[in-house]
């Protein structure tokens, strides 16, 4: 049993309530029209061709293709994190992509080897879905760990030289700023896990429901799911700034402003 | 023991100085005085590798400070900057961890030792307690000579160190950094200093 389908038209009609959108934020004068107008748009385009290219990933379902298809999904949301947190994308691509490639893989394929148990572990099915929601969480959370770790930085660079002239190391100067932004980073994280269920019904088990699956066996998914997408969150967001640490500084201990944009 | 060796400094594509020697022997006690804004600070952070100058050489110890020699320099070095930029965190922790750090682990100040500097900068045991943040820039100023006193490094940088001291403290501080056998370079528009023997005028031009 599946989810019933909707038609065409139907889901057109859900557009219908952008006009109301566009007319209150004209009229605050948001400036907001032509974004909302072009993400919507964007929305739909790309979601539609997901459709159509997941029909034939799933169907051939080969592992390298899966593979490959995940390092593009990796690669574009570790140019977004970047180009969000205002950080020089040529620099730090290497490091930010290798802090979610790791945690991601290694969550991923150990829900699929011994959590779920596929036979197939490259399972596009699984696979491809799964790394969608850890993906899209840990960008998140990379922006906020980066941003608020080189905002934080820049804005007090004197205090953090000043801990370095009374004798700290680079990382004994840096701690603050790390243990702060890895905080904020997953604070979005620990309230909604803490909040689930009674706050909000989350979206994945949602659509099991929906797609014909007994409630509990949603709930135990999406007990997978948070839990996968805390640690990979946590593991990321941690190796992100540790890596881009290792880039950000020169041999003076001095922060390279060129990696700020 | 410290020696400028024709420096050029360009920030943000100007010029601030060019062609500046300087050298300072051990145990001089030195006042760089010049209009706001020339570069003066800039030469303490120069030392620090804290500001990258264009061209020239800083030595220390006849040996040239570069990424290979910064940290050994920086140990011999205190810095005490116009804000006195301590993290924000209670007084007690902030001075735990100053003397946590690896060069400065065995030179725990005995009790004694710091109760009577303490007293001598008008500093009571209540300061311990706040919040850096909290503290008047006076107190934060008091805070930073007795960390500079406690760490007691071979080489003391101060900018504007009497700035917001009154009159009676002022006195004090200078008689003590002028009576200690340190190297001190003072980055000051405050008369007073002026006024003590054995110290050496540089007029920056």
């Amino acid at each position: 049993m599946g989810a019933h389908d909707i038609e065409p038209v139907s889901l057109a009609l859900l557009f219908l309530f952008l006009i109301p959108v566009l007319w209150v934020s004209g009229r605050f004068r948001l400036a907001l029209n032509r974004t909302i107008l072009w993400s919507t748009l964007r929305m739909t385009l790309q979601l539609s061709l997901v459709g159509l290219y997941l029909k034939y990933l799933f169907k051939f379902n080969l592992a390298w293709v899966n593979g490959l298809y995940i390092l593009i999904m990796i690669a574009v949301a570790s140019y977004t994190v970047l180009k969000s947190s205002r950080l020089k994308i040529s620099k730090l691509f290497g490091p930010v992509f290798l802090s979610i490639l790791l945690p991601v893989a290694t969550i991923l394929l150990f829900i699929n080897a011994f959590v779920v148990r596929i036979d197939y572990l490259f399972d596009a099915k699984y696979m491809i879905p799964i790394c969608g929601m850890l993906l899209g969480n840990s960008m998140r959370n990379n922006i906020i760990g980066l941003s608020n770790f080189y905002s934080g930085l820049k804005e007090s660079e004197k205090t953090y030289q000043y801990t370095i002239a009374l004798g700290a190391t680079r990382m004994q100067a840096l701690a603050p700023y790390f243990q702060a932004s890895i905080v904020a980073a997953i604070n979005p994280i620990l309230a909604s896990m803490a909040t689930i269920g009674i706050v909000s019904l989350p979206g994945m088990m949602t659509g099991q429901i929906l797609g014909g699956s007994i409630p509990m066996v949603a709930i135990k998914y999406q007990i997978v799911i948070m839990l996968g997408i805390f640690y990979t969150q946590f593991f990321s967001v941690c190796l992100s700034l540790l890596l881009s640490i290792r880039q950000g500084f020169d041999k003076f201990d001095v922060l390279r402003k060129e990696l700020l944009v | 023991m410290i020696r400028y060796d024709d420096i050029h400094l360009d920030y943000a594509g100007k010029n601030i100085f060019s062609g500046f020697s300087l050298e300072v022997s051990e145990n001089e006690k030195l006042l760089i005085s010049g209009p706001s804004g020339c570069g003066k600070t800039s030469l303490f952070k120069i030392l620090l590798g804290f500001t990258r100058i264009s061209s020239g050489r800083v030595l220390y110890n006849d040996r040239e400070v570069n990424a290979r020699t910064i940290r050994a320099v920086r140990r011999n070095l205190f810095y005490l900057s116009q804000d006195i930029d301590f993290r924000n965190a209670p007084v007690n922790a902030v001075l735990d961890e100053v003397f946590s750090y690896e060069p400065n682990r065995g030179l725990v100040p005995m009790p004694a030792h710091r109760e009577h500097l303490m007293k001598m900068l008008d500093l009571g045991d209540d300061i311990l307690r706040q919040d850096m943040q909290k503290l008047s820039g006076g107190e934060r100023q008091r805070l930073g000579l007795l960390v500079c006193f406690l760490l007691n490094r071979p080489v003391w940088l101060l900018d504007e160190p009497t700035s917001s001291l009154d009159k009676k403290l002022r006195r004090k501080v200078v008689d003590y950094v002028m009576a200690t056998g340190k190297t001190v370079l003072i980055v000051s528009h405050d008369d007073i200093w002026r006024k003590a023997d054995n110290l050496k005028i540089v007029r920056w031009s």
